[in-house]
């Protein structure tokens, strides 16, 4: 029987949570925006160091602050993926108590910190934006062209397996 | 040249342009008597105009007529409802008639087997209980059966382990989203720790049973009485103390003892 993880995106409204899962299990992308409603069950398989980790991700509706989110889906999580978008900053000003939350809350769980829609927005621009709100990233993705999107969900299994 | 010749000359010179004018004129609705008459030249003409017209029709029926339909199916509920009722009470007829065939044949067959030991046994119970037989047998036939079973842990929703008379999607997506209804009902009406115990669809309903770090969810058909559930909840914790307590880690053992306790409660 293979190793089940369940993990977490969360993230403000529209940073691309949804579209970050369909295209890691579908390999599909939608411009259409469907806002997510309560929460949304997908899985998948993965082999990390020859070994089959099924993957349980929960796609959480978006909330403005990640505090507000109902406890209960929290709970149990082996993995966070922490998404923002970087054409809007308020997704990432509160970025360190944000964080710091899903730590401390969670201090078991491993969080990796995402910056999705990076086909919308110049690199180095959006790095200097960065040092400003001291913020170190762990991967930048594009859900719309697949950049860097199965490499995110690798390394958490990686990391929770 | 003479008086009568010039006069010709004359009539020449001045009539013949119009006279050309007028052959002009004359071949020209010759050509059109032609487009008029023969049907094929007549539609390579008109065709095309006819087929713009329909498909702005077409194209307009929605704006302009679908209020209006909708508007006349409101004046007129009661003849639509008129005109409909008698294909639908047929159709519902013809269904109810077929379930109370199949309902007469199982309450025959039970009948028949009156001095079978099952039927020796619901006299029994009959005399004892003060039940009448027919309720026995009504209740026999809609007996309550365990489908499905699983054990999810708790909060993360991962399956543990599960057992399944036919074959059913994808276990651990129904674990995970069994858990996240779980979640939100038990968060939305918070009150004192309650848990979530039934969940009800059409012909099924979806027994929940919580312990600490997992619960089970049992999918049962047929009508659930006080006595299916007491017995269920009984099975449940024998079941719970003999195989999980101390194999939670052990999942291949729980989904084996699980199978067969499937098998011992069909």
């Amino acid at each position: 029987m293979s190793n089940t993880k369940k993990i977490v995106l969360v993230g403000h409204f529209g940073v691309g949570k949804s579209s970050l899962i369909k295209r890691f299990v579908l390999n599909e992308f939608s411009d259409n925006y469907m806002v997510t409603i309560g929460v949304h069950i997908t899985k998948k398989v993965v082999k990390i160091n020859n070994e089959e980790l099924t993957l349980i991700l929960w796609d959480i509706e978006g909330k403005d602050d990640l505090e507000k989110i109902r406890p209960a889906y929290l709970i149990g999580t082996s993995g966070f993926i922490y998404v923002i978008d970087p054409t809007r900053i308020q997704t990432y000003q509160n970025f360190h108590k944000e964080y710091n939350f899903l730590k401390t809350t969670f201090p078991k769980s491993k969080i990796l910190s995402v910056a999705n829609k990076m086909d919308l927005i110049d690199v180095e621009s959006f790095q200097k934006q960065l040092n400003i709100f001291e913020i170190k990233l762990d991967f930048m993705t594009s859900a719309k062209t697949g950049e860097t999107v199965e490499e995110v969900f690798l390394e958490l299994g990686k990391k929770v397996i | 040249m003479n008086d009568s010749e010039k006069l010709v000359q004359l009539k020449e010179l001045l009539l013949n342009e119009d006279r050309d004018f007028a052959h002009k004129i004359l071949q020209k609705l010759d050509s059109l008597e032609q487009t008029i008459y023969t049907q094929e030249k007549l539609s390579e003409k008109v065709n095309p105009i006819i087929d713009e017209k329909l498909h702005t029709f077409v194209d307009e029926i929605p704006d302009k007529l679908g209020s209006v339909i909708a508007e006349t199916l409101m004046k007129s509920q009661d003849k639509v409802v008129d005109a409909l009722f008698p294909v639908m009470g047929k159709m519902i007829k013809k269904y109810i008639q077929q379930e109370m065939q199949i309902l007469s044949d199982n309450i025959n067959n039970q009948i028949q087997n009156t001095f079978s030991i099952k039927g020796l046994k619901r006299k029994f119970k009959s005399m004892f209980s003060g039940v009448s037989e027919k309720e026995i047998i009504l209740s026999e036939l809609n007996e309550a059966k365990i489908e499905q079973i699983f054990v999810i842990e708790s909060g993360s929703g991962i399956l543990i382990a599960s057992a399944s008379k036919e074959e059913s999607i994808d276990e651990d997506m129904i674990a995970g989203m069994l858990t996240a209804i779980k979640s939100f009902v038990e968060d939305a009406y918070q009150k004192e720790q309650q848990n979530l115990e039934l969940i009800q669809y059409e012909l099924f309903e979806i027994y929940l049973q919580n312990f600490t770090s997992y619960y089970f969810a049992v999918v049962i058909s047929g009508g659930i009485n006080g006595v299916f559930k007491s017995n269920l909840e009984n099975n449940l914790f024998d079941f719970a103390s003999k195989y999980i307590k101390s194999n939670l880690e052990n999942k291949t053992y729980i989904t084996e003892k699980l199978n067969q306790f499937l098998k011992e409660n069909e």
